[in-house]
C-alpha cells in the first residue's frame, strides 16, 4: 500500500519509524522542535524552520527531540560524541550552506574517528541538511555543497529525488553505522510522490535506473532527477531515446550503475545542480573516462551551476539552475 | 583525604608512569625510534591523575593533542600505547592513529585529539548519551587555556549548562599556547571565569597539587553524577617539555621553566606529601618506580617485536559497512 | 550515403531578415542528423515554401532568398525558374555545430596532429574488428567517427569483393535484371553515378565498382594502378558478361575492358573518353594529387570544379553549391596515394590502345561534352570505334555524368534497351 505524501512527510514519516523502532536515535538540531516543549494553547510546534520534523515532539517528548542552540558546531559535535557512545543522533543542520561553521566536528571527528581508532568505534550519526537553489534563498542559503561532504572519507552523502527514496534512505541513513550526510533539495521537498506505507529501506550505495534508454544517459541526483526526465521526455518526442539514472547516493558511487549505463548508451550528460569545479558531475565524467574510455561514443557532458555564488533574482537564479534546455542542448553536442 | 593507602599507591604509579612514558618517548624520538608530532606531558600529570582517579569504565574521557597522560591515568594498556606509537599492529588503532590518536572506547577514552577544542563537544555528546541512556556516566573532557579561545567550547558549555548535562570541563591552563602564551591572547585572569557566561559552576585547582585536583575534581564529578549539572574546572599547570620534541623553548625564559621544575614537580610534590604523612613508604615508591621502568621496557620491547600493519589496513575501517 | 528526404526542422530566420551568404538559413532533419543550411547568396528571406515540421524530397526548393524586400517577386515564377537538375552526386550533410561545440573542424578533416576524431567506443570496436577507425568516414560533430559509424563501415566492408591476391574491391549492388558495370573516373567514386544509378536499377542489377584504393577498396602499396589491371579487377567482379559504362578514367577502363576481355561486354557507354592525356588532363591530374595532399576535400572540390563543370553551372549559386557539396563528398573517398597510383597508371596507359579502337566489337555509345577542356577528343575515338553512337552536349563541362544526369541517364538506358534481350519501356519515367 502507498500513499502520496511530499517528500517532507516522508521524511516525517521515516524519522517517526526509527525512532519508533530504536530508543537510541534521537534529533537534535535548531528549531527541529520549535516551541512544541512549552504548553498553551496559542503556541504550536514549529517543527524545523521548514515543518520536516513539525510533531515529533508531542510524540517523543523533549529528551529526545531537542532544541539546540544556534550553535552549528556544537551540536553536530555533540552529535559526533553521542554517536561514538551509544546513541544514533539525527542532526538537522538547517541548510548546507552552513557546513562552514561546523566542518570540524565532521571532516576530522566524524569522518575519521573510527579509521584512526583502529576500526573500534562506530559514528551512527545522520545530518540532515536543506541544499539547493529554487526558494530565492540566495548565495548563502542554497549552495550544493554535497560535493564536499562526497569527497570526504568517512562519510557517507546520499540525496533522494523523490517521496518515496527520501524515505528508504533516510531510514538507511539512521541505521548505518556510519556518518550520513542526507542531503534535501528545497526544490522537490514539497513534491508529491506514492511513498509506501511501513518500514523499508533503500540501500545506501546504489543508482537507480529511473528510466530505460538507449541513446543517451542522463545521469542526475536530486531535483536534477526531474530535470533530466523531463528532457528525457523531449527527446522520446524526437525519437531519441534517453536512460535516466538517478545516483542517489554521491558517497558511496555506485560506479558499476554509471559504467552500465554509459556501456549501454555511449554517451553520458551528468546533470547536477552544483558548481562545475571538483564537484559530483567532474567525478563521474572522470569516471566515465578512466573506466569506462572504451564505451564513450561522445565527450561526457557535464550540465552544472556556473562557477558563481547563487544569485538572488528569480530570473538569474533561474539561468544559475540547470535547465531542461540546457540539457537538450549537451545532448545534441554529442550528436545525438 | 580518603584515599586508602592502595589509592595512594596506585596514584603514584600513575604520575609515575605518565612520567616514565613520557620521557621514554623523549628518548625514543631522539633516538629516530618514533615518527609523527609527539607532545609530551610531562608536568601536568597530577591533572589527569586527580581527575581520572574517579572515573570507571562507564565514564568517558575526551582528550588532547597532549593525550598520553589521561589515556594512562583512563587505564588505557601502555603496551598497546606503546605499540601505536611505533605504529604497530597491535597498537590500540592498529597502528592507523599514532599519537595524536589513541583511543580505547571500551576503556571509555574517546581519544586523544588532533584539533583545539575538538575533544569538547565530543564529551559533551557522551554525556547527553550517558544522560538520556541513563548509563550514570559522566563525561570529562580535557583541553589546554588555548582551546578555551576556541568556538566549540563556549557552544558547548552553553549546551551543557543549559542541558544540565553530567560533563565536567578540565582545563589545563598551563600558561601557553603552543608558542604563545596565555596572557596574551586571553583577557581574563582566570580562565574558570568564563564559566559564568553559562551560568555554570567553575572552580580553580593547582594543577601541580594531586590533593587539591583529586577533591575539587570529585566534587565536579559528584554533582554532574548526581544531575546536577556541568562544571569547568581550571587547573593551573605547566609544561615542562615543550609544545612537540624537538621545540626548541626560545619563547621563554629559562628561570621560568626552572622555577617550576625544581619547585612544583608534582609528582616530588606527591612524594613530600604521602611521606610526610606517613601515608606510605618511601621503599613503596622506589618499587614501583622499578615496576614502571620494567613495564615500559617490555612495552617498548614488545611494541618494537610486533608486526606492523599490513598494506590491507589502508583501506579498512574507513567505513563500518561498505566501503567507498 | 544519399539523401533522400528531409524534414525542415526549423528557420532560424524570419521573412525579411537579411542573410549574408553562408550563414545558416535553415535547419533540416534528414535520416540521422539535422543539418545546418547555409545561405547560397546574400539578401532577404524573401519566401518559405516548406514550413517546418514539412518532409519532403530532395531537390525540392524550401525558401527564397531576393536581394531585397522590394524587388518584384513572384513565388511561383521563382520556384519554376530554379527547379533545376536534379543533383548527380550524393548530397552530403554537414553536421549541425552549435555554438559551444567546440568542433570547428569540418567533416572528417583530421586535427592538427594528424589524428582524426574517433570516439573511444569507435576505436574500442574497430579494433576488435581489425578496422583502421581512421579510414572510417565520420557523421559526429565535428565529424567525429562514432560507433553507429564503424558498424556501418564494418556493414559495407562486408560488400567487398575479392578480385585477386587477396584484394577486396567495394561493390555496390542495386537493382535487378541485366547487369550495367559502372566505372567512375579519376579521383572519384561511384557516387558520381549515383543518379544514374538509382534511374537503371529501375530495369538492371548496376554494380558499381570502387577502383583500389578508392572508397573501402583496398589500396596495395603499389608504384602504379594500371588501367589493365583496373580493367581485369572489373572483369572479376561481373558474374555476367555487362553493359559497361565508364566516364572519363572509367571510360579508359571500360576500352580496355572491351579489348582485353571482350566476353564480358554486351555494351560499352564512353562518357568524355580519351586514349591519349592531352598535356592539360596531365597537368590537372598532377595538380589534384598535389592539391588534395595538402587541403581538405572542400576546398579540393574548389579547386577542381573550374575544370570539371561549365560556365553555365558555376554561374548558377544554387546548383554550383550543390553540386560542390556531391563533388566533396566523392573526392573525400579518394586518398592522396590512390590518386598518385592511379595517375601514373594513365600516363603508362596513355596511347597505348591509340591504334586499337578499330578493333572494338561491342555496340558503342560514345558521349562528348562540348566544353571539355580536359578529353576535347571524344568525337574522334566515336569515329575510330566501328558503328559507334556519338552524342554530343554542346554546352556541357567534362563532368557530364554530374552536369547533365538525367539526360546522360536517359541515354544510357536507351543504348543499354536497344542493346539486351528483353522487352523493357523505351523511356524512363
Amino acid at each position: 500500500m502507498s500513499r502520496v505524501l511530499s517528500v517532507s512527510q516522508a521524511i516525517n514519516e521515516a524519522l517517526t519509524i526509527a525512532m519508533e523502532t530504536d530508543p537510541d536515535v534521537i534529533l537534535l538540531g535548531e528549531d527541529v522542535a520549535g516551541g512544541g516543549t512549552r504548553s498553551g494553547d496559542d503556541v504550536e510546534e514549529a517543527g524545523g524552520v521548514l515543518g520536516t520534523t513539525k510533531g515529533l515532539v508531542t510524540k517523543f517528548g523533549p529528551d529526545r527531540v531537542l532544541d539546540t542552540p544556534i550553535s552549528e558546531m556544537g551540536l553536530i559535535g555533540t552529535a559526533v560524541g553521542a554517536a561514538a557512545t551509544g546513541l544514533r543522533p539525527v542532526a538537522e543542520l538547517m541548510f548546507i550552506d552552513f557546513l562552514g561553521t561546523c566542518l570540524d566536528p565532521l571532516l576530522n571527528q566524524a569522518a575519521k574517528l573510527r579509521y584512526m581508532f583502529g576500526g573500534k568505534v562506530r559514528v551512527p550519526l545522520t545530518v540532515r541538511t536543506v541544499t539547493g537553489a529554487g526558494m530565492q534563498a540566495a548565495a548563502q542559503h542554497s549552495q550544493s555543497l554535497y560535493w564536499m561532504t562526497a569527497g570526504i572519507p568517512g562519510l557517507k552523502t546520499v540525496i533522494p529525488s523523490n517521496a518515496a527514496d527520501a524515505k528508504g534512505l533516510l531510514l538507511a541513513a539512521i541505521r548505518d553505522d556510519d556518518p550520513v550526510i542526507f542531503c534535501e533539495p528545497k526544490r522537490i521537498l514539497f513534491q508529491a510522490g506514492e511513498v509506501p506505507e511501513g518500514d523499508y529501506e533503500v540501500p545506501i550505495g546504489e543508482a537507480a535506473v529511473v528510466r530505460e534508454g538507449s541513446d543517451v544517459s542522463l545521469i542526475g541526483m536530486g531535483a536534477t532527477v526531474a530535470t533530466a526526465l523531463e528532457a528525457a521526455e523531449l527527446l522520446a518526442a524526437e525519437g531519441k531515446s534517453a536512460e535516466v539514472l538517478d545516483l542517489r547516493s554521491l558517497a558511496p558511487l555506485d560506479e558499476d550503475a554509471i559504467l552500465a549505463t554509459l556501456e549501454k548508451t555511449g554517451t553520458v550528460v551528468v546533470v547536477d545542480e552544483s558548481t562545475p569545479r571538483c564537484g559530483i558531475a567532474s567525478d563521474v565524467a572522470a569516471l566515465c573516462v578512466d573506466r569506462g574510455f572504451d564505451f564513450l561514443n561522445a565527450p561526457v557532458k557535464r550540465v552544472t551551476a556556473p562557477h558563481a555564488p547563487v544569485p538572488y533574482n528569480k530570473a538569474l537564479e533561474d539561468a544559475y539552475i540547470p535547465s531542461v534546455a540546457r540539457v537538450i542542448e549537451a545532448v545534441r553536442e554529442c550528436g545525438i | 583525604m580518603d584515599l586508602t593507602r592502595e589509592e595512594l599507591l596506585e596514584a603514584y604509579r600513575t604520575l609515575r608512569m605518565i612520567r616514565a612514558f613520557e620521557e621514554k618517548l623523549n628518548e625514543l624520538v631522539t633516538a629516530g625510534k618514533m615518527g609523527g608530532f609527539l607532545h609530551l606531558y610531562i608536568g601536568e600529570e597530577a591533572v589527569a591523575t586527580g581527575v581520572c582517579s574517579h572515573l570507571g569504565v562507564r565514564d568517558w574521557v575526551a582528550s588532547t593533542h597532549r593525550g598520553h597522560g589521561h589515556c594512562i591515568a583512563k587505564g588505557v594498556d601502555i603496551r598497546a600505547m606503546m605499540a601505536e606509537l611505533f605504529g604497530r599492529a597491535t597498537g590500540t588503532s592498529r597502528g592507523k592513529g599514532g599519537s595524536m590518536h589513541i583511543a580505547d572506547v571500551q576503556q571509555g577514552m574517546l581519544g586523544a585529539n588532533g584539533i583545539v577544542g575538538a575533544g569538547i563537544p565530543l564529551a559533551t555528546g557522551a554525556a547527553l548519551s550517558a544522560k538520556l541512556k541513563g548509563t550514570g556516566g559522566v563525561a570529562v573532557a580535557f583541553f589546554g587555556d588555548g582551546a578555551t579561545n576556541q568556538g566549540q567550547f563556549h557552544e558547548s558549555l552553553n549546551m551543557a549548562a543549559n542541558w544540565k548535562l553530567p560533563v565536567v570541563y578540565v582545563v589545563e591552563n598551563n600558561g601557553y599556547g603552543e608558542f604563545t602564551p596565555t596572557d596574551f591572547v586571553v583577557p581574563v585572569k582566570d580562565i574558570a571565569t568564563r564559566a559564568g557566561s553559562y551560568a555554570m559552576r567553575s572552580e580553580i585547582a593547582d594543577g601541580m597539587d594531586f590533593f587539591d585536583v583529586y577533591e575539587k575534581a570529585g566534587e565536579a564529578i559528584r554533582r554532574a553524577r548526581a544531575g546536577e549539572g556541568p562544571t569547568l574546572l581550571e587547573c593551573k599547570t605547566y609544561r615542562f617539555a615543550g609544545h612537540f620534541v624537538g621545540d626548541p623553548l626560545a619563547y621563554r625564559a629559562k628561570e621560568e621553566a626552572e622555577d617550576w621544575i625544581q619547585n612544583r614537580d608534582p609528582l616530588a610534590r606527591f612524594e613530600g606529601q604521602v611521606l610526610e604523612a606517613a601515608l606510605v613508604e618511601a621503599d613503596d615508591l622506589r618499587r614501583i618506580d622499578h615496576d614502571v621502568e620494567e613495564e615500559l621496557a617490555a612495552a617498548v620491547v614488545d611494541a618494537e617485536a610486533a608486526p606492523p600493519p599490513g598494506l590491507e589496513e589502508l583501506l579498512t575501517d574507513v567505513y563500518a559497512r561498505g566501503e567507498s | 550515403m544519399t539523401m533522400e528526404e528531409g524534414t525542415v526542422v526549423e528557420w532560424p530566420i524570419a521573412i525579411g531578415d537579411s542573410v549574408v551568404r553562408g550563414e545558416t538559413v535553415l535547419i533540416i532533419e534528414t535520416e540521422k542528423s539535422e543539418v545546418e543550411v547555409e545561405a547560397t547568396a546574400s539578401g532577404v528571406l524573401r519566401h518559405v515554401y516548406v514550413e517546418p515540421g514539412e518532409t519532403v524530397p530532395c531537390a525540392t526548393i524550401l525558401g527564397a532568398i531576393t536581394g531585397t524586400m522590394d524587388e518584384p517577386f513572384d513565388p511561383d515564377a521563382f520556384a519554376a525558374e530554379h527547379r533545376g537538375p536534379q543533383p548527380a552526386a550524393s548530397v552530403q550533410p554537414v553536421p549541425a555545430v552549435r555554438p559551444g561545440a567546440g568542433a570547428a573542424r569540418s567533416a572528417n578533416q583530421r586535427a592538427p596532429g594528424g589524428h582524426k576524431a574517433v570516439a573511444p567506443v569507435a576505436r574500442a570496436l574497430a579494433r576488435k574488428l581489425g578496422l583502421d577507425p581512421e579510414v572510417v568516414h565520420g557523421t559526429g560533430p565535428g565529424g567525429r567517427v562514432t560507433k553507429q559509424d564503424v558498424e556501418t563501415h564494418a556493414e559495407a566492408r562486408e560488400r567487398l569483393v575479392m578480385v585477386e591476391d587477396g584484394i577486396a574491391l567495394e561493390v555496390l549492388r542495386e537493382g535487378e535484371g541485366d547487369p550495367v558495370l559502372l566505372l567512375p573516373g579519376f579521383g572519384t567514386d561511384v557516387s558520381s553515378f549515383a543518379l544514374q544509378a538509382r534511374v537503371l536499377a529501375e530495369h538492371h542489377a548496376v554494380v558499381g565498382v570502387n577502383p583500389r584504393g578508392v572508397g573501402l577498396s583496398d589500396a596495395p602499396d603499389l608504384p602504379r594502378y594500371e588501367v589493365a589491371r583496373s580493367a581485369a579487377d572489373a572483369a572479376s567482379v561481373l558474374d555476367a558478361p555487362a553493359h559497361i559504362v565508364g566516364a572519363s578514367l572509367g571510360a579508359a577502363v571500360a576500352l580496355e575492358l572491351a579489348l582485353s576481355h571482350p566476353d564480358r561486354v554486351r555494351s560499352l557507354t564512353l562518357i568524355t573518353p580519351f586514349v591519349e592525356a592531352t598535356p592539360r588532363l596531365l597537368a590537372v591530374t598532377r595538380a589534384w594529387c598535389r592539391i588534395a595532399a595538402q587541403v581538405d576535400a572542400e576546398a579540393l572540390a574548389l579547386a577542381l570544379a573550374p575544370w570539371l563543370f561549365s560556365e553555365g553551372l558555376l554561374a548558377d549559386d544554387t546548383i554550383r553549391e550543390r553540386t560542390l557539396r556531391g563533388l566533396t563528398a566523392s573526392v573525400a573517398k579518394v586518398p592522396a596515394a590512390t590518386l598518385e597510383r592511379t595517375a601514373a597508371g594513365i600516363t603508362a596507359w596513355s596511347g597505348a590502345r591509340r591504334n586499337d579502337l578499330g578493333k572494338i566489337a561491342a555496340p558503342c555509345l560514345v558521349l562528348a561534352a562540348g566544353a571539355d577542356l580536359l578529353t576535347p577528343h571524344a568525337d574522334t575515338i566515336a569515329a575510330a570505334i566501328p558503328g559507334a553512337n556519338l552524342i554530343a552536349f554542346p554546352g556541357s563541362g567534362h563532368a557530364l555524368a554530374i552536369e547533365v544526369s538525367g539526360r546522360v541517364s536517359e541515354a544510357i538506358h536507351s543504348h543499354v534497351r536497344r542493346n539486351t534481350g528483353l522487352r523493357i519501356p523505351d523511356s524512363i519515367p
